[in-house]
Order: structure tokens, then C-alpha cells, then sequence
């Protein structure tokens, strides 16, 4: 049974990312000018604002930032109360937001080893596959 | 964040040093409307914007001895719209030369008008805030109607709607499991802040919550994101404020010690906001506005007497505190512990209950507080013999500090 979760971003450039992710890869688009990884999905690179940027499939790897879980139902009945987030940082330079796979924050350290996996999810947009993080 | 509209700071020149004052100060009965509005009695009608600012301004001006006549500046800072300067000229029965909306939020406001009057565009300016956000259900995440992929890299949270990550919140509680991490504290280490500010509250008789905090029930408060509980977060209220300033050599004779506006700075984080954020913790902006503002006002850190820092959470009081320099990073939680953030410590913070025990106004209550202090009119809670306060404020993005001197009389 996939999960329900809150609308994804859609639309151009924001597609190529959850294909990515269907294919159980994860896509992100670096900079051609500067090199740099750009993450959320954008038209223009934030550090240098050349709007050639192209995907590619980084490593999945990554270390712990920092993590929380949520008890305010923010997102009214949509998401299991309560939730864990994690902010990983990937092994290519970009912070990101995402969900623990078989991770309980009570073992969570800053600095830990993580490695990307994918869930079943669905949305309004249909159904598609969540990257979340587990221990490496 | 864009409905607090963007800040257009004057520069921290020495120049602009201390060529205003703050002279009047309104304020709405915070306590009194968030119980009304909690209570909802039959035929509760909510407050307006117009409502609050009319009840700020009228009090600000007998605050400061003057009449309508006297003003020739007028800015408007509205939270979630309101009223153009125009209209609230009228309304306020105000025909100001000088006329213009600012962004909503502190300190941005206060420099441009100190900039204005040096720039001979005005000589005594009121200026209003208000914010009706628990009128309108103002709700600081989930989704929202605005939320536009195609803005470019997003402000606000919608990108992460798919893994639930959302609201301020969220961002308070990552730094504070990094920062639990990094020097072994406990939540008992961090309920000391809003302790402290309960207990500033309780001797601020406008102060929206008055009841004795523990330790017990601030553990026993319920988590919002885990690890922040509701009494690490700072209140929703409604209310307005008013602040008349004035140009310095006019801010004389008056009812009150005029409070001058001696500094102020301005840091972005411009890149990676996750990281400036929740890894640096804003550290380099701190540094870099606290800099411009002493700078500008001729003064050290340590000239400092009291404090107001932007406490949309604890944690990010915590922030302020070690971002600054007031303390090394990793120590705030100890200067909470022992006192010395208390009214008689080495450097009183947030006196009047700050946004977590006093009101939520945006940092403009702050300010409030920085001109009762610095009159030495703060009652129970005064800092005896204060000269000089900074109040700073800083969102997820930004840092603006202001340093405030009492004026000759």
C-alpha cells in the first residue's frame, strides 16, 4: 500500500527529479558553469545564477545534519502523527529534508553515515517513490 | 518570507548616529484582547488592524505630549495588509509630508525613518505596526494557497511537503538536536529560557502570560516538532504598536527621556539557507550586523547593559545570545542558568516576557521595552542605571540589530 503524502512540486525540470526517483535514482541538477549541486529543483543556479543546469545521479550517500519529528498535525490528517524528518547532507554538497527509513531518532547522531532508499507514496499527482535515508 | 516584504536598510553610518529619537510609545492591552479572543463571549467581534492601530497611536501621542499637528511623518507597517498610508493618515486625523510603507517586521522600520528625518524629509514620525494574527487564523505552516513552484529556489517550506517537513518550528528543532549534540544539554538545559521569561513576564503587568513556569511543566508541555515544546515557542497574539520619533534636537523638554537610535546593522544569509540556518546558526550574520552597529554607535559589545532578542523560540534566542558574541557558542544555556540573563545579571534579556511570556509584535514589542528601560520607567523589572540596549532581531535569513542610548533630557 503506498503511502499518502502531501502534493509534490510537478511541472518542467520538477518531473525529471521524480523520474528519477521512480527509477529508484537520485537525480539532482548540478551547475555546468560552477559546478555546484543545486537542491530544491530550480531555473537558475543560486550560487553563480547560470541557467544551465543539468541532472545527474548522485551518489545516495550522504551524513546526518540534524532531525526533529512532528506533533502539530500541520498537514491536517494527511501524514501519521507523530512523524520523523531528517536533514542529510549529501555526499555531492546539498542540505536534504527527508524522512528516516528504519531509523529511530533515538539513534541518531550528527555526523552518521546515511545512504537514500526508496518508498512507495502517492499523492494528487498519482503514485510515485519517496527517497528517504537509512543507516549506511 | 515575503509577505514581511523586503527590508531596505539605510547604511550604519556614523552619520545617522543618534540624529533621532524615539519620544512616544503606544501600546494595545495584549493580555486583555488574547484572553478575549481565547474566551470568544457571544458577541466577541475581532479586532481590526484599523482598530489596534487607532488605540497604539492615540496612546503614543499623549505618551509623548503631543497633538496631531506636530506630526509631519507617517509610515505604516501592516503584518498581513492593511490600510495604505493615505487611508491611515485619515483615519488617524494625520497630514504628514512624509508618507510611506515599511516593511512590517523590526528593526528595518526604524532605520529608514532615522534616515528620513536626516535627510530633512520629516522632523516627528509616527509609526504604526499591527498585526491581527490571530483575527485572521494566521497558521505558520502546512500548505499554503501561495505556495508557486516557479518562484525559483523557494522562501517558504513547499518543497518539502512530501516528507511533512514544515513550518518554523521544524527549523528550531534541528538546530537544537545539532546543537544537544554537540555540548551534551538537556530540554530541562533549554527550558531554562522560557522560565526566565516567565518570570520577566510575571513583573510585566501587560505581559499576556502571567502563571508561574517549572521545570515540570515546561517538560510537561507537549512537543510541537520534538524536540521544541509549546513553551519554546513564542505566542500568537494580536495588537499593535506605536513609536514617535523625532528628531534629535527637537526630542528635548519632553515628558520622557528621548531614546536615541545610535546604531543598527544588517546580515543575509544569501546562499544555502539550510546550512546558514541549521549548521551555522546564523553565526556569521550575528558577527557581521553586530560589527556594522557598533561600530556606527561608537561602542563596544561590552557597553551593552540589556538585551531584546527576537525569541520566536528559545532556541533561537540562544542564537542571538552566542551569535552576537555576548557568550561563546555552547554557553548561553549556562548564562540562563546562573542568572545572569535576569534583571540584576551581568546582561538582562527580553525583560518584559519577550515574544514566548509578553507578546508577539514582531520585535516591535522589543523596542517598547528597549524605551521603557532606557526612561528607566520599567517598574519592577528595571535595570537599574541603564544607559545602552541592542535589541536584535533576526528571522530564518536575516539579522538587524539596533542600539538604542538615553538621550539627554
Amino acid at each position: 500500500m503506498p503511502q499518502t503524502r502531501p502534493n509534490r512540486t510537478l511541472g518542467p525540470r520538477h518531473d525529471e527529479f521524480w523520474a528519477g526517483c521512480a527509477n529508484g535514482e537520485l537525480r539532482l541538477q548540478r551547475c555546468a558553469a560552477c559546478g555546484v549541486v543545486a537542491w530544491p529543483v530550480t531555473s537558475a543556479c543560486e550560487e553563480c545564477g547560470s541557467p544551465d543546469l543539468v541532472f545527474e545521479t548522485l551518489s545516495g550517500r550522504g551524513t546526518m545534519t540534524s532531525w526533529c519529528t512532528f506533533h502539530y498535525d500541520y498537514y491536517r490528517g494527511v501524514l501519521p502523527l507523530p512523524h520523523d524528518t531528517v536533514l542529510v547532507e549529501l555526499e555531492e554538497g546539498p542540505q536534504f529534508i527527508s524522512n528516516p527509513f528504519n531509523l529511530d531518532p533515538k539513534d541518531m547522531k550528527v555526523g552518521m553515515p546515511v545512504k537514500v532508499n526508496f518508498i512507495d507514496c502517492e499523492d494528487a499527482g498519482g503514485v510515485f517513490r519517496l527517497p528517504v535515508f537509512e543507516r549506511a | 518570507m515575503s509577505e514581511y516584504g523586503s527590508v531596505v536598510m539605510p547604511p550604519s553610518t556614523r552619520e545617522l548616529s543618534r540624529k533621532a529619537a524615539i519620544v512616544g510609545i503606544g501600546e494595545t492591552d495584549y493580555k486583555q484582547d488574547y484572553m478575549a479572543a481565547r474566551a470568544k463571549a457571544p458577541g466577541y467581534e475581532p479586532p481590526t488592524t484599523e482598530s489596534l492601530t487607532i488605540t497604539a497611536f492615540e496612546r503614543a501621542l499623549a505618551d509623548a505630549g503631543l497633538k496631531r499637528e506636530d506630526i509631519d511623518g507617517l509610515t505604516v507597517s501592516f503584518m498581513y495588509a492593511g490600510p495604505s498610508p493615505a487611508e491611515t493618515a485619515a483615519f488617524l486625523g494625520l497630514k504628514p509630508r512624509y508618507q510611506k510603507v515599511v516593511a512590517g517586521i523590526m528593526a528595518g522600520p526604524l532605520p529608514q525613518v532615522c534616515a528620513a528625518i536626516e535627510a530633512g524629509e520629516c522632523d516627528t514620525v509616527v509609526m504604526v505596526y499591527a498585526a491581527a494574527s490571530r483575527a485572521i487564523g494566521r497558521k505558520f505552516g502546512g500548505v499554503r494557497a501561495d505556495d508557486n513552484p516557479d518562484k525559483g529556489t523557494p522562501a517558504g517550506y513547499y518543497y518539502y511537503h512530501p516528507w511533512g517537513w514544515s513550518a518554523p518550528a521544524a527549523y528550531w528543532a534541528m538546530v537544537w538536536n545539532r546543537y544537544r549534540d554537540a555540548y551534551g544539554v538537556t530540554e530541562a538545559d533549554l527550558g531554562s529560557v522560557a522560565m526566565q521569561f516567565r518570570k520577566n513576564a510575571m513583573a510585566n503587568p501587560d505581559a499576556i502570560m502571567q502563571a508561574p513556569m517549572t521545570i515540570e511543566d515546561y517538560l510537561a508541555s507537549r512537543y510541537v516538532v520534538a524536540p521544541m515544546h509549546l513553551f519554546d515557542m513564542c505566542l500568537v497574539n494580536d495588537g499593535a504598536v506605536c513609536l514617535i520619533v523625532r528628531r534629535a534636537d527637537l526630542a528635548k523638554d519632553m515628558p520622557h527621556a528621548p531614546v536615541e537610535v545610535a546604531g543598527w546593522g544588517e546580515a543575509k544569509i544569501k546562499t544555502k539557507k539550510l546550512e546558514g540556518i541549521i549548521r551555522d546558526r546564523m553565526r556569521p550574520q550575528f558577527q557581521e550586523s553586530a560589527r556594522q552597529a557598533l561600530e556606527m554607535a561608537g561602542m563596544d559589545l561590552k557597553d551593552i547593559q540589556h538585551f531584546e532578542g527576537y525569541d520566536s523560540s528559545s532556541m533561537h534566542l540562544i542564537n542571538h545570545l552566542e551569535g552576537h558574541g555576548f557568550v561563546a557558542p555552547g554557553e548561553g544555556l549556562d548564562f540562563f542558568k546562573s542568572g545572569q540573563a535576569a534583571v540584576g545579571g551581568s546582561l538582562p534579556i527580553n525583560t518584559a516576557g519577550g515574544m514566548l511570556s509578553g507578546a508577539y509584535m514582531h520585535g516591535w514589542n522589543h523596542v517598547v521595552e528597549v524605551t521603557r528601560q532606557l526612561r528607566h520607567e520599567a517598574g519592577a523589572r528595571q535595570v537599574k542605571d541603564v544607559q545602552i540596549s541592542m535589541s536584535s532581531l533576526a528571522q530564518t535569513d536575516q539579522v538587524h540589530p539596533l542600539i538604542f542610548t538615553r538621550g539627554a533630557e
